[in-house]
């Protein structure tokens, strides 16, 4: 951090809060907020003088709350800058500091928060985790037992530069502890609370376990687990030479824990599911492993960001495999816990990989974005005429359109990544996807459809997944009819009900509809609002008279050539199944239907020009 | 309802300080020992792993007590599976060691020495897989003279010394020579009835 302080390209603005982000990529604009510190950070020497004679103590944060701190007081002895700040809320404004800090004057209760506009190419976001509170776990009685804590507590308790100078001692007596469980899995891996695996407990445990037996030889450790996690390179190595060196493990998770009042032990009931019998350890003290859950204002940040979050509430990466340091907004990185539970390891290499992508942005004067992108056309959009809509800002994954009453929809291209979701929503036709216009689908569909359409199978296909499932099964030559006939889009969130109306409207038989299962979509939830609108689009077709039998929805992955290739044949069997004559006369009954819901379709831009244009082969 | 702190934490320290013992805490209860476990079949009681997380527990009694250390038969089956390279039977010779120490003594009889008969010729000595017989001077019959001598804690009781000694000197209680036989005569006249 010092480093950091000290680099002439960094500049560190502590005590900040980003208040708005406006932009995009190379180019964003943050609006920061700097709270005020009641002390002139170029006069305070951070001698200390003040804190001493300040006569308010409230719990320290830093410290968990085990020792107090001042209302003017620094954070930590290494906190970087070496700043005394005012704690308002706190302080009666003796000005006993003011006294104590005589020439420096470094003191100064008029300061008020001060905002600014920052222009910025890139942001990365790495800001950590918070640790679970077990208190609504009444059986563990944290909060009622004074010997039950937590891990960060017995970090600050074992920590030298501590507030016990790095003797361990329990709260109720301040004795040292000669025996000690600590608990797994506290908030973790429960449904109740949060159903992840925070990862790296394991080994904080193990390493507190290790470090205190290897002080204290004679303590009685034992860890109650339900498995122990140690997949990184050393840690099962790690793992074993604390089993080596006499550390208990109990595989089972403690049901309640007891205090008994007069010498403030605690008993542990649980199942050693190794020895397949319930027991009940005496212990002096608790430590209870407690998860790692997102920052209490994580939703207030993801949302100045314009960053989704996973559903464990971390923030949401790219992509789980390929892009685990981008964010889905282009020039916003994230690194460490932020994301997810990680161990230092893990975020220092998030965090370097975080400062070479946004380096890479840095280092650019110009920056290639997505060809495929969503266009408006402002003269069809009804927020234009006044109207209210906005349906495409709600489906856009990236939050790339802004909607603002009485002008047309504005897409940001640097922002949009290309899933046509807005496309294919827009009640109005009014917004295009470059490269995937309606004006080329229609064109596709007729040509596709031109002879003997009710003998075929339209498949529309997702870029991603379902195209590379086809792709596979024609790879790896496995046979398909040679009926099928094949649209490739973007994405699930791109097929426009308008294209399954206009495919059966101009006869085809089948119509398949596919593209990533559902934790698979390249465009975070293009894929739901795809399956959405196929469920409801199901229902209506057959309220519409076309039979069930002839519309299917498949999510197909890249790698499930075989799938791809049984759900081509099956669909060939059903449409053999189908009496021909039964079909026309099917399709001649809907058409009214459709074609009354396909009218505004020639007024779309291009459409009309392109379908006089087809060649049919 | 098992209470902890009834056990003594010192014991697996006592085990790890005996020869073969070494490797107890290195064990973390993945069965694999109990699922190639040949002894297992007969006695559906038996379970080393189990054994073991009592060991490291700290069950002192428990373990030095039970019948269940005296059933491993060392056949090593489950060595070459465990993925902590620990040599269960030799941390259960360990086991049995502490045990006799105390004062405790195997469940069934180790082989047993004719003394009158042995002439000492150190066959089963030198027969024996798990060293439990050496050659002692003893005064037999108003005699000093060489004998064989039995380790109980050692004795596997396998029967490899009885089988082999020229003297029929050496026996393994319940499994003596006229015990096989008439059990093999009894089996032979149950499969007679079951044939007539």
């Amino acid at each position: 951090m010092v480093d950091a302080a000290r680099h002439p390209n960094i500049e560190l603005l502590t005590y900040t809060e980003v208040k708005r982000v406006e932009g995009f990529i190379g180019n964003f604009k943050v609006l920061v907020e700097q709270k005020p510190r009641y002390v002139i950070a170029d006069r305070c020497t951070g001698c200390g003088d003040c804190a001493p004679v300040c006569p308010i103590e409230v719990p320290n944060e830093f410290e968990e709350g085990i020792a107090p701190r001042k209302a003017i007081y620094i954070p930590h002895s290494q906190a970087v800058p070496l700043v005394y700040t005012i704690d308002l809320d706190n302080c009666i404004e003796c000005y006993k500091c003011v006294d104590a800090c005589g020439k420096l004057d470094a003191i100064d209760f008029s300061q008020q928060p001060r905002q600014q506009w920052l222009d910025v190419g890139s942001i990365v976001v790495a800001t950590g985790f918070d640790s679970f509170d077990p208190t609504p776990l009444l059986e563990y009685g944290y909060g009622r037992y004074e010997n039950v804590i937590t891990t960060l507590e017995l970090e600050r308790i074992n920590n030298s530069a501590g507030p016990t100078a790095g003797r361990i001692m329990r709260p109720s007596d301040g004795k040292m502890p000669q025996s000690v469980a600590f608990v797994q899995c506290v908030g973790s891996r429960d449904e109740r609370y949060n159903i992840y695996c925070s990862g790296f407990c394991c080994m904080y445990t193990i390493k507190n376990a290790l470090q205190w037996k290897q002080t204290y030889p004679d303590a009685e450790i034992t860890i109650f687990y339900m498995d122990i996690r140690t997949p990184s390179k050393g840690y099962e190595e790690f793992y074993r030479r604390a089993r080596e060196a006499g550390i208990r493990f109990i595989q089972g998770r403690p049901s309640r824990i007891t205090q008994d009042e007069a010498t403030g032990n605690l008993f542990i009931q649980a199942e050693d599911q190794s020895l397949g019998q319930v027991i009940e350890m005496e212990t002096e003290l608790v430590v209870l492993s407690t998860a790692a859950v997102p920052r209490a204002d994580a939703d207030d940040m993801g949302s100045i960001l314009n960053i989704s979050r996973s559903p464990s509430g971390f923030f949401m990466e790219y992509h789980p495999k390929l892009r685990p340091v981008d964010s889905p907004t282009d020039g916003v990185f994230l690194a460490g816990a932020a994301q997810g539970p990680k161990d230092i390891p893990a975020s220092v290499a998030q965090g370097a990989g975080a400062a070479a992508r946004a380096a890479r942005i840095l280092s650019s004067d110009t920056w290639d974005i997505e060809p495929i992108v969503a266009h408006v056309w402002e003269d069809r959009c009804v927020m234009a005429q006044g109207k209210k809509c906005g349906i495409c800002a709600t489906k856009c994954p990236y939050n790339s359109i802004v909607t603002t009453e009485g002008q047309a929809a504005r897409v940001t291209p640097a922002k949009c990544h290309g899933c046509g979701a807005c496309v294919a929503e827009c009640p109005h036709n009014a917004i295009t996807q470059m490269h995937f216009t309606d004006a080329q689908i229609f064109a596709q569909l007729h040509a596709l459809l031109a002879r003997e359409p009710e003998k075929k199978i339209v498949a529309f296909m997702c870029n991603w997944c379902s195209y590379g499932g086809a792709d596979t099964a024609g790879t790896s030559h496995f046979e398909y009819p040679p009926q099928s006939r094949g649209i490739r889009v973007m994405c699930s969130a791109r097929m426009d009900q308008d294209f399954v109306y206009e495919a059966y409207r101009l006869g085809a038989g089948m119509v398949l509809v596919s593209g990533c299962h559902p934790q698979d979509c390249h465009y975070i939830t293009g894929q739901q609002v795809g399956a959405e609108r196929f469920a409801r689009l199901a229902d209506r077709l057959e309220k519409m008279g076309i039979s069930p039998q002839r519309f299917r929805v498949e999510w197909i992955s890249a790698a499930e050539g075989a799938k791809y290739a049984q759900v081509m044949r099956e669909m060939h069997e059903t449409l053999q199944g189908l009496d021909p004559e039964a079909l026309r006369e099917e399709n001649e009954r809907v058409r009214p239907d459709l074609e009354r819901r396909l009218r505004r379709i020639p007024e779309i831009p291009d459409v009309a020009e392109a379908l006089e244009t087809v060649v049919c082969v | 309802m098992a209470v902890i702190n009834k056990f003594d934490p010192a014991f697996k320290d006592e085990v790890m300080a005996e020869p073969g013992g070494e490797n107890l805490m290195r064990c973390y209860s993945c069965g694999t020992c109990m699922a190639a476990c040949l002894i297992r079949r007969q006695e559906p009681d038996y379970n080393p792993r189990r054994v073991m997380h009592m060991a490291i527990l700290g069950l002192r009694e428990a373990v030095l007590s039970s019948p269940l250390i005296w059933m491993c038969s060392a056949c090593d089956e489950c060595y070459p599976h465990c993925p902590q390279d620990i040599h269960i039977s030799e941390l259960f010779k360990a086991f049995r060691n502490i045990a006799v120490r105390e004062g405790h003594t195997p469940p069934e009889p180790a082989a047993h020495v004719n003394e009158r008969t042995c002439v000492a010729c150190g066959l089963c000595v030198e027969v024996c897989p798990y060293d439990a017989v050496e050659l002692v001077e003893k005064r037999v019959l108003g005699h000093n003279r060489m004998v064989a001598q039995v380790d109980a804690a050692r004795c596997m009781r396998c029967g490899v010394c009885a089988a082999s000694c020229r003297s029929a000197s050496i026996d393994v209680p319940d499994f003596g020579d006229q015990r096989l036989l008439e059990r093999i005569q009894q089996e032979l006249a149950e499969l007679g009835e079951v044939l007539a």
